[in-house]
C-alpha cells in the first residue's frame, strides 16, 4: 500500500508537470487547454523516431537524452503557434470557444500521430538513464525520480518567478483584467506567449518522462494523461500554481492505490472522477484556488 | 372557403424569400434522389442520422444554454445499451425505444445536476468525467452493454430503404421537438438563463429547474439517436462508437455545422460520418488519399478553423449566402425605413391598453389598495457593508415615485430587494403580500415589473422573442407541455404573441419585431425592454435609469412616456433617475437615497431643492450648485392655458403647482378606460396606514382632477 502510494506519487509529479501548464495558461489566458498532454507527446515522438532511424537529411541519430530535449522544443513551438494564430484570435470571445479550439487541437495532434507513426505502442526508452531506486518497497525507475524532481523544481522556478521578477507579476496583473493591465503597460500579448510557450514546454517535459515510465506512448495516451493533470488541476485549483501539484500527486496517489487495492475494472477511473466532481460541487474554487477559478 | 384557402397559401409562398424556397426545394430533391442509393449506402446514411440526432441533441444544450457537453458519446452509448436491454429481453420494440429515451434524459439530467452550481468550463469538466466514467466503467461491463443479446427489429423493418424510413421518421421528431422548443416557453427560458441568468427569474424563469430540463430534453433526443442505433446493429460488442473520441466528433460536427442550425448540422454529420464511408479513396492531382483516415483528421482541423474563422459555422455560412441571393433577387423596397406612424385612434389605444391589463390574478390582488408597495425597514447586507439600511418607503398607487440619488445610494439595491434579487431583512410588502422570502421567480406573478440598468434581456434573440420571454409566468402551460404542444399551449401562445404585438404596438416598436435585439440602437433597446416590462401585465413597473443614455429631447418623450403608461395603463411606476427635470416633471412623490439611507423624501420640486439632497448630489458646493439643480424647471413652471390636470400639493409648507406638460403624441388620455376606471375608484385616497413611515400626516396629496376641457 504505501509502496502504491510512491509509485503514485512519482506518476502524479509528473501530472503536475502537464498541471502547472494548464494552470498557467488558465492564469495568464483564462483558456483551458485539454491540449496540453497530445503537445508534447506530438515533440517526444518525433524525437523517439530520430533517435531510431536518424534525424531526416542529417544522419545524426540523436542520443536519447535529446529525445527529452526535442520534446521539449517542439512542444514550445507548438505552443507558441497555437497561441498566435489560434487563441490570439479567439481573445475577445466566450471561454468555451477557446476550450473547443484546444480540444480540436488535441484531437488534430493525436491523429497526425496516429497517422505519421501508427497505432502501435512506440517503445520509449528513458532519456534520463536507467537506474532505479527502492522506496518503502516501491521500485522507482530513473524517469520517475527525475518527474519527482523536476516538479519540485518547476515548483520552486515559479515561486521565484511570481514573487521576485517583473513579468511574473505581469502575468499575475493580466489575470487579473487583461484590459487594466494592458493601460498600465503591461505587455498582454509577451504573457500570453510565455504561459503557452512555457506550458508546450513543460507539456513535452511531462511526455518525455511518463512515455517511459508507463513503458511506451501510444497517440491519445498523453491526452488520457492530461485529463488526470487537469483533474488535478481542478482539484487543486484552476489559478493556483501549488494547488495544481497538490492535486496531481492526489490524483497519482488516489489512482495508483484504488488500482492496487480494489480489483474492479475501472475503480481508480471512478474514484479521482468523483473526487473532481465532488470538489467541483461542493468547492468550485478548488483547493487553493481563488474566486476567479469558480 | 377552399378559394380562402388557397389564397392564404399564395400568400405564404410569396412571403417566402427565394432562398428559403430553394433551399426546400433542394433539400426535397436531395431526400428523394437518396431513395435510389443501394441498400448498403441507405444502411450507412442510417448511421449518419444516428450521429446526426446526437449532434441535433447535443446542440441543444451549446446553442440553447451555452454549455459545453464533452459527454454525448455516452450519452449515445447509455441510450443504444439501455434499448439493447430492453430489446434483448424480449420487450416489445417500442418499449426499448422509450426506454433508451427515458434512461438517457434521465442520465443527462443527472450529469447537468453539477449545473445549478457551477458553470462554464467547470460543467464541461464534469461532463468530460462522466465520459471517461462511463467508458471505462459502464461500457466495460457486460450485463450493462447486454453482451451476447439481439435487439429484434421491428416487424414492420423487412428492408434498409424501410430503416432508412424510420430514421428519417426519428429525425423528422428531433427536428419537430427542436422547433416548438424553439416556439414555447422553454427555449425562451434557456436563453435567458445563459444570458441573465439571476435576471431572468424577474420574468418567472427557474434557472434551476430550467437547466435541467435542458439536460434533460438534450439526453431524450441523444438516446432516441441511440436507439436507431441499436435497432439497426441488432447488437453492439465494441464501445468504439461511444469513447471520448467520437463525443469530440460530436462537439465538431455542431460546431462546424453551426450552433443553432439544424441544417448546418445535418450536412456536418453527412460530411463527417457519411463521405468516410462513401468515398473510400479520393484522388486528386494524383494523391490518392484514404477518405477514412483522412476525413477525421481534416474535420479536427475544420474544428479549430471554424472556431477562429467561421464560429457560425456551415448554418452561418448558408444564411450568408441566403441573405445574399435574396438581395439580387428581391432588391429591397424601402425595408428598413420605420412604417409612417399611423393617427391614433383612441378607442383602440383604450382597448389595447385594457387588453394589456387584463392578466389573470387573483381577486385579492386586484384589489384597489391605496399603497401598492410599502418597504419597511429594509436593509441589504453584504459583507460588513450595508447597501440599504433600514429604509421605509410607499409607493401609492396611481404615483410615479422617483427614486434619486447618487451613484451608489442604493436605488438599484432597492428594486433588487422587490424583485428578490438581494439578501433582505426587514419587510417588503406587496399588496399586503410580503415578498421577503418568497422566491423571486414567484414574484411576477404578483404583479410587479422592472428594468435593469444595463439590460435584462436577451440581445442575441429578436425583440418579439424577448417580449414573448418576459411573459413567462403569463404562459399558462408547462415547459414540456408546451414542446409537445399539450392542453392550452397552441392558443395560449397565440395570446401571448398577440399580447407583445400590442405591447410593441404601445411604444411603436412593431416594425422592429423580427430584429435582433442587440443590432438595435442602445435607446431603442431600453424602449423594448420597458415594453417587455409591460407585456408582463404589471400593476407596478419598476424603471432604473430608464434615461441613462438619452438626449435631452429623448428624455422629454421619455417624461411622457411615463405619464402614459400611468395615465393610460393605469400603471403605477417607481423610477430610478438622474435626471433632475424629468423627476420635477413627471414624478408625484420622490425619495432620495445615499449611501444606502434614505435622506429626503416629498414633492420632487421640494426634495431637489433639499440642501442634504443638494450636497449628496453636487457636493459641497453650496449655492453655485444648488441653483443648477433647480435651473431645468424655472421655466417651464409658467402660468399655461386651462390645466388638463392640476395637482395641489400642501407639501410642508411650499405651495408648488406641477409644471404643465407639453401635449404630446404619447398622450392620448382616454377617461373610458373599464380596467383602470373600475379599479382606480377615483375621489381622494385615504392615508395607508402603515406605521413607521415618515410621511406626515396631512401632507397627502388631494385626488388627482381628472378635468377635460
Amino acid at each position: 500500500m504505501v509502496g502504491q502510494a510512491v509509485t503514485g506519487l512519482s506518476a502524479g509529479a509528473a501530472y503536475a508537470l502537464v498541471a502547472v501548464g494548464v494552470v498557467l495558461i488558465f492564469k495568464g489566458t483564462r483558456v483551458l487547454s485539454v491540449a496540453q498532454g497530445e503537445i508534447g507527446a506530438f515533440g517526444f515522438f518525433f524525437g523517439l523516431r530520430w533517435a531510431n532511424r536518424g534525424m531526416p537529411g542529417l544522419d545524426w541519430h540523436p542520443p536519447l537524452f535529446a529525445t527529452l530535449l526535442i520534446a521539449v522544443v517542439i512542444g514550445a513551438v507548438l505552443g507558441l503557434v497555437i497561441e498566435r494564430f489560434i487563441m490570439r484570435p479567439l481573445a475577445t470571445r466566450p471561454p468555451l470557444d477557446a476550450l473547443i479550439a484546444t480540444l480540436g487541437i488535441a484531437l488534430l495532434l493525436a491523429l497526425l500521430e496516429k497517422e505519421i507513426f501508427g497505432t502501435a505502442t512506440q517503445f520509449a526508452p528513458s532519456p534520463v538513464g536507467k537506474w532505479r531506486v527502492q522506496i518503502f518497497g516501491a521500485t522507482l525507475t530513473a524517469e520517475r525520480i527525475v518527474a519527482v524532481i523536476l516538479a519540485a523544481a518547476v515548483a520552486g522556478a515559479i515561486y521565484l518567478f511570481f514573487t521576485r521578477s517583473k513579468f511574473g507579476l505581469a502575468v499575475l496583473a493580466t489575470t487579473g483584467d487583461p484590459t487594466v493591465a494592458r493601460l498600465l503597460g503591461v505587455p498582454v500579448n509577451q504573457v500570453y506567449r510565455f504561459v503557452w510557450v512555457t506550458g508546450g514546454a513543460l507539456s513535452g517535459l511531462a511526455a518525455a518522462l511518463l512515455g517511459p515510465a508507463f513503458g511506451g506512448l501510444t497517440p491519445f495516451d498523453m491526452t488520457k494523461f492530461a485529463l488526470r493533470a487537469l483533474a488535478g488541476a481542478v482539484i487543486g485549483g484552476l489559478d493556483s500554481v501549488w494547488g495544481a501539484i497538490i492535486g496531481s500527486l492526489i490524483v497519482g496517489v488516489l489512482e495508483a492505490v484504488v488500482g492496487g487495492q480494489v480489483h474492479v475494472e475501472g475503480a481508480a477511473n471512478v474514484a479521482v472522477l468523483i473526487l473532481v466532481i465532488g470538489t467541483l460541487v461542493v468547492r468550485p474554487r478548488g483547493l487553493l484556488g481563488t474566486s476567479g477559478a469558480a | 372557403m377552399l378559394r380562402r384557402v388557397v389564397e392564404r397559401a399564395r400568400i405564404r409562398v410569396a412571403a417566402t424569400s427565394p432562398s428559403r424556397t430553394a433551399g426546400v426545394v433542394a433539400a426535397v430533391a436531395i431526400l428523394l434522389w437518396s431513395f435510389t442509393l443501394s441498400d448498403v449506402r441507405l444502411s450507412i446514411l442510417v448511421g449518419v442520422i444516428g450521429a446526426a440526432i446526437a449532434a441535433l441533441g447535443l446542440d441543444v444544450l451549446v446553442a440553447r444554454t451555452g454549455q459545453l457537453s464533452l459527454a454525448h458519446a455516452a450519452f449515445l452509448g447509455v441510450g443504444a445499451f439501455t434499448a439493447l436491454n430492453i430489446g434483448g429481453r424480449n420487450g416489445p420494440w417500442p418499449l426499448a425505444v422509450l426506454g433508451a429515451v427515458a434512461a438517457t434524459g434521465a442520465a443527462a439530467a443527472i450529469v447537468g445536476m453539477p449545473s445549478l452550481r457551477i458553470r462554464g468550463l467547470q460543467i464541461a469538466i464534469t461532463t468530460l468525467a462522466f465520459q471517461v466514467m462511463a467508458e471505462n466503467f459502464l461500457f466495460v461491463r457486460q450485463d450493462f452493454t447486454a453482451a451476447g443479446k439481439t435487439l429484434e427489429r421491428p416487424g414492420f423493418i423487412t428492408s434498409d430503404i424501410r430503416l432508412y424510413l424510420f430514421a428519417l421518421a426519428a429525425l423528422a421528431i428531433v427536428l419537430v421537438v427542436r422547433w416548438r422548443l424553439a416556439v414555447t416557453r422553454a427555449g425562451r427560458a434557456f436563453l435567458a438563463v445563459r444570458d441573465v441568468e439571476a435576471r431572468a427569474q424577474c420574468f418567472g424563469v427557474e434557472p434551476g429547474s430550467s437547466k435541467l430540463l435542458a439536460y434533460a430534453i438534450s439526453g431524450c433526443i441523444v438516446g432516441l439517436g441511440g436507439a436507431l442505433l441499436a435497432i439497426k446493429e441488432g447488437s453492439i460488442s465494441a464501445k468504439d462508437p461511444f469513447v471520448l473520441l467520437e463525443s469530440l466528433q460530436l462537439v465538431a460536427i455542431v460546431v462546424i455545422g453551426g450552433a443553432g442550425s439544424a441544417t448546418g448540422i445535418v450536412i456536418a454529420s453527412v460530411l463527417f460520418k457519411g463521405v468516410p464511408q462513401f468515398i473510400s479513396k479520393i484522388s486528386i492531382f494524383g494523391l490518392h488519399i484514404s477518405a477514412t483516415r483522412w476525413v477525421p483528421i481534416i474535420s479536427s482541423a475544420l474544428l479549430v478553423a471554424a472556431v477562429v474563422q467561421q464560429p457560425e459555422g456551415i448554418g452561418g455560412v448558408l444564411r450568408l449566402l441566403g441573405r445574399r441571393i435574396d438581395k439580387r433577387l428581391r432588391p429591397s423596397t424601402g425595408e428598413g425605413l420605420p412604417p409612417r406612424p399611423q393617427p391614433t385612434d383612441p378607442v383602440a389605444a383604450a382597448h389595447n391598453a385594457a387588453a394589456l391589463r387584463d392578466v389573470p390574478r387573483p381577486f385579492a390582488l386586484r384589489m384597489p389598495v391605496p399603497a401598492l408597495l410599502v418597504g419597511h425597514e429594509v436593509t441589504v447586507q453584504y459583507g460588513g457593508v450595508f447597501a440599504l439600511s433600514d429604509v421605509s418607503l410607499e409607493v401609492r398607487r396611481g404615483e410615479i415615485v422617483g427614486l434619486i440619488g447618487a451613484n451608489g445610494a442604493g436605488k438599484s439595491t432597492f428594486f433588487n430587494a422587490v424583485s428578490g434579487l438581494a439578501p433582505v431583512r426587514g419587510s417588503i410588502r406587496y399588496r399586503g403580500v410580503e415578498l421577503v422570502g418568497r422566491a423571486p421567480s414567484g414574484r411576477s406573478a404578483l404583479g410587479a415589473a422592472r428594468t435593469f440598468q444595463d439590460m435584462g434581456l436577451v440581445r442575441a434573440e429578436t425583440v418579439k422573442e424577448n417580449v414573448l420571454l418576459a411573459q413567462t409566468w403569463l404562459s399558462g402551460y408547462g415547459p414540456v407541455a408546451g414542446i409537445f404542444g399539450l392542453g392550452a399551449t397552441l392558443w395560449r401562445e397565440r395570446d401571448l404573441r398577440r399580447r407583445a404585438d400590442l405591447a410593441l404596438a404601445l411604444f411603436g416598436l412593431e416594425h422592429l419585431a423580427d430584429e435582433r435585439l442587440g443590432d438595435l440602437p442602445y435607446g431603442t433597446m431600453r424602449a423594448v425592454e420597458i415594453a417587455s416590462a409591460v407585456a408582463a401585465g404589471p400593476d407596478l413597473l419598476m424603471l432604473d435609469e430608464a434615461s441613462a443614455g438619452l438626449g435631452p429631447e429623448e428624455a422629454h418623450a421619455l417624461g411622457d412616456r411615463f405619464l402614459a403608461l400611468r395615465d393610460e395603463l393605469k400603471l403605477t411606476l417607481v423610477v430610478i433617475e438622474h435626471h433632475v427635470p424629468l423627476i420635477a416633471r413627471v414624478c408625484d412623490y420622490a425619495y432620495c437615497l445615499e449611501s444606502g439611507a434614505l435622506i429626503a423624501e416629498g414633492a420632487p420640486n421640494y426634495v431637489t431643492s433639499q440642501p442634504q439632497v443638494v450636497e449628496s448630489f453636487l457636493g459641497r458646493g453650496g449655492a453655485a450648485g444648488r441653483s443648477q439643480a433647480k435651473a431645468p424647471k424655472a421655466p417651464k413652471a409658467g402660468p399655461g392655458g386651462p390645466s388638463r390636470r392640476r395637482r395641489d400639493r400642501a407639501q410642508r409648507g411650499s405651495d408648488e403647482r406641477a409644471p404643465e406638460r407639453s401635449g404630446g403624441a404619447q398622450r392620448r388620455r382616454q377617461g373610458g378606460d373599464p380596467v383602470g376606471a373600475a379599479a382606480e375608484g377615483g375621489g381622494p385616497r385615504g392615508r395607508a396606514g402603515a406605521p413607521g413611515l415618515k410621511r406626515p400626516a396631512g401632507t397627502k396629496r388631494s385626488a388627482k382632477q381628472k378635468a377635460k376641457p
